[in-house]
């Protein structure tokens, strides 16, 4: 996946990825990911978590606007399965920053 | 089923179920440092991007040809995904992870009702008017394959289609 995120990245297209495989990822060198200590498959999280899978979506979309230095890989606090998800709160935030975003 | 599909499924789940296996497997793969990294800052504030999916988790539209299982190196091919695909139409072709979760909700390999939600709410302007999807484990002369005509093909699709950003999602 990330030599296919560098090829994108190098016609001109600002790009950014999901890592569960942090050493990879390192080697790979990707132009943005976040990683998730997360297992293999589930890269937006479980089935039906709606929350979930929108607040690492919001993480992800958050980094392609922060970042400043090419390489860098963020790690997510996210735990698996032992995570309490407060999607309205991670939004109004989102969309304060958005405007500067 | 072929004796080897068989077992390329069951080592799949194995390495769902117990972790330290996958971090065993994927040290005896070798992956070549990069030397310097490609960099396009985000070019619009996010709210007036439109966002394309890729992902390598072996999607694709049912009525497409699967990727290849047969081949022990995995197929380096792509599937276009039209913009406006739903869920429903969607299967995954891919031997070397469990995706039993991902066969009942796509959305966690393949975000497409999550960011179409976000473009409901106004934080994002829209989604793009095509998606990719590949087969993540790719090996040997394949990767050359990869590098050099399937990626740069996408690469080339995306900016015919002029996305102003692509989020890519693995198995």
């Amino acid at each position: 996946m990330g030599l296919i995120q560098r090829l994108i990245e190098a016609v001109g297209i600002p790009t950014v990825s999901v890592s569960i495989k942090r050493d990879i990822t390192e080697q790979v060198r990707p132009p943005r990911a976040v990683f998730l200590k997360w297992p293999l498959g589930h890269p937006l999280g479980e089935p039906g978590q709606v929350d979930q899978q929108t607040t690492v979506l919001l993480d992800v979309l958050e980094l392609l606007v922060t970042a400043t230095e090419p390489g860098v890989i963020r790690d997510l606090p996210y735990r698996w399965r032992r995570e309490e998800y407060h999607l309205a709160a991670r939004l109004e935030q989102f969309k304060l920053a958005a405007g500067a975003l | 089923m072929t004796l080897q599909r068989w077992w390329n499924q069951a080592l799949a789940r194995w390495l769902v179920r117990f972790p330290a296996l996958l971090a065993i497997w994927s040290r005896t793969r070798r992956f070549r440092k990069a030397e310097t990294i490609p960099w396009m800052p985000l070019q619009k504030p996010l709210i007036q991007c439109r966002l394309a999916l890729v992902t390598t988790a072996g999607v694709h539209l049912k009525e497409q040809p699967p990727f290849d299982m047969a081949d022990p190196n995995g197929d380096p091919s792509f599937r276009e995904l039209p913009g406006a695909v739903q869920a429903e139409q969607l299967r995954i072709t891919h031997d070397y992870y469990d995706h039993r979760d991902a066969d009942q909700d796509i959305n966690i390999v393949f975000p497409i009702d999550r960011l179409r939600e976000l473009v409901a709410l106004g934080l994002i302007a829209g989604v793009a008017p095509h998606h990719y999807g590949f087969m993540g484990h790719i090996d040997k002369h394949h990767v050359d394959t990869l590098v050099t005509k399937t990626a740069p093909e996408v690469a080339r699709r995306l900016r015919r289609d002029r996305v102003d950003a692509v989020l890519l999602t693995p198995a």
